[in-house]
């Protein structure tokens, strides 16, 4: 299975097993970009967009298996952020230090590799490497930090 | 292969047995804590025979013969069958007076967990001021073990704190937060039957895996309490009389988000999320217990006479942000077209200070991906009052500046 640069989400939904709410369209081609994305609440970074968040050296790098790897699930338990990729084309790993402590991990794609999400449908990740973080925002309590958002 | 390699390898072996064996431990504590979660969350009548047996039992370790029992529907009717003011803790206010029999029990069952504490060497009742070990509080419970945490510390977290936060302080506490907001008085020294089921978990747990670990007679005493929260609500022991509880008819709940040990919290936006026969109960918002209006009816006016802030936020949420907003005609700050959502924009709205508690803003934005009818939903985000930028704020919330946010290509 390889992933092409020209998917649509009925295509990957057929190859992966993984699917998505029914009403979200099929046949449009998922735009593979190579900068700056978000899905939902979890955003694709270039790591070059920043300066200061590095893998560590020693990282423990994992190939994203063909079933995927879910990157983080729902606040109802359901709704998983899946990532997906033909075999040998992208590695993950979680080994990496964010100074803003939103970071899920950081991946490596040699071809495009896809995130998929029930709700939001798919996003087309370009080769290079991303650093994939969460969202978060201000407590409302007194004294409280900041809590990560559960979509 | 050397003797130091032999060794090393023997050593690896060694390492190896010891984790699956605690690793069969905990599988197996899992199983039994998410028993006595289902114990604790069932809806099934009460099981009146063998409550009333259990609690004669434990009348009668106090030489007292069985009491007549008095079913009510919810806690709330228990407290009108009560005929005598509420119970305290801790003994009679004057030190002469006989104990009652509600604070002779508590004794007991006081007594009784110290000395199990003495034999497994870890409080049933830890309070989140004491450390808990962040290898465990962090990592998934096979992660940890196998970082090389200790079984007891994977145990405390893993099945008494999980189980605390979902009962105690989960459906236990929503439950009192309705019967509170509905009765005069406090109701007093009680027990909870299906939700007592977080501290026998503790000490039901230990046991199992390792039989033999307390006393005979504290094992038989333990029984009894279990055999109580497995058949019954809440309890209120008097002379000669025991008025008890029907359990739960509803009892909903959803898992935390993030939680590695099962934990669930209460929530519905329906209604009661822990309700009684009588209709009952207590209402909950994602785990926050809040009063009825939050879920039945809010409105722009009640959340402005609100005192609680948490209790505020539950009702803005379930009014809808969006909806929020427009209705309490709140300042916009600033907008601005959302970078990667074309057609979208981001609003900043300013929280006055009384509606929140301390300077809050509120960013707005718009999903990037459509709903089933068509439409894409809003979503609010509270952000740090010192941004006065629509789109720094959106970037704040993934840490990144404006700058680096305006770059975003795509939103779904």
């Amino acid at each position: 299975m390889t992933m092409t640069m020209t998917m649509t989400l009925a295509e990957l939904t057929g190859r992966t097993g993984l699917t998505v709410l029914d009403h979200l369209e099929q046949q449009v081609r998922i735009p593979v970009v190579d900068g700056l994305q978000a899905q939902g609440d979890l955003i694709v970074i270039p790591l070059q967009v920043l300066d200061d968040v590095q893998p560590s050296p020693r990282a423990r790098w994992r190939p994203v298996p063909p079933g995927g790897v879910e990157l983080l699930r729902g606040a109802a338990g359901g709704n998983p952020h899946t990532l997906v990729a033909g075999p040998g084309d992208a590695e993950w790993t979680t080994d990496v230090a964010d100074p803003q402590f939103l970071a899920v991990g950081v991946l490596r794609c040699a071809r495009p590799a896809y995130l998929i999400h029930p709700e939001h449908g798919g996003s087309g990740i370009a080769p290079g490497t991303y650093l994939v973080r969460r969202q978060r925002e201000r407590s409302t309590q007194w004294g409280g930090g900041d809590e990560l958002v559960a979509d | 292969m050397s003797a130091r390699n032999r060794q090393r390898a023997r050593r690896r072996a060694g390492i190896n047995r010891n984790l699956t064996d605690q690793l069969d431990h905990w599988y197996r504590a899992a199983e039994l804590r998410d028993d006595w979660l289902w114990t604790a969350l069932s809806t099934a009548p009460a099981d009146r025979d063998r409550a009333e047996r259990a609690i004669t039992s434990l009348y009668a370790r106090l030489g007292r013969p069985r009491p007549r029992f008095h079913w009510a529907a919810s806690p709330r009717q228990a407290v009108d069958l009560l005929d005598e003011p509420p119970i305290r803790y801790g003994g009679p206010p004057d030190p002469g007076c006989p104990w009652h029999l509600a604070q002779q029990l508590a004794d007991e069952v006081h007594a009784l967990r110290r000395r199990l504490d003495d034999r497994i060497g870890s409080p049933g009742d830890a309070p989140w001021w004491v450390g808990r070990n962040p290898l465990v509080a962090t990592r998934p419970p096979t992660e940890a073990l196998d970082a090389g945490a200790r079984l007891s510390d994977v145990l405390d977290v893993g099945v008494r704190d999980s189980l605390y936060r979902t009962v105690r302080d989960g459906v236990r506490a929503v439950v009192l937060s309705g019967l509170v907001a509905a009765v005069p008085e406090p109701p007093g020294l009680r027990w909870h039957g299906q939700h007592d089921a977080p501290w026998l978990a503790h000490y039901d747990v230990r046991r199992r895996l390792w039989p033999g670990r307390y006393h005979p007679a504290d094992d038989r005493q333990l029984d009894l309490w279990a055999e109580v929260a497995r058949s019954c609500g809440w309890w209120w022991p008097r002379e000669g009389v025991c008025v008890v509880t029907e359990r739960t008819t509803v009892a909903h709940t959803e898992p935390v988000p993030g939680a590695y040990h099962g934990e669930r919290r209460s929530h519905n936006g329906h209604g009661p999320a822990a309700g009684y026969a009588d209709g009952t109960g207590g209402h909950a918002w994602h785990g926050t217990a809040v009063p009825e209006w939050v879920v039945h009816g809010p409105t722009v006016e009640r959340i402005a006479r609100e005192r609680n802030v948490e209790v505020r936020r539950c009702a803005i949420e379930h009014l809808g942000w969006d909806a929020y907003l427009a209705q309490a005609r709140l300042r916009l700050l600033a907008e601005a077209p959302d970078p990667g959502n074309p057609g979208c924009r981001l609003q900043l709205y300013d929280l006055p200070r009384q509606v929140w508690g301390r300077p809050a803003r509120v960013l707005l934005a718009v999903n990037g991906s459509v709903e089933r009818d068509g439409r894409r939903r809003r979503y609010g985000l509270t952000v740090p009052a010192h941004l006065d930028d629509p789109v720094a704020a959106a970037g704040w919330s993934y840490g990144l500046t404006g700058d680096q946010y305006a770059r975003l290509l795509r939103r779904t």
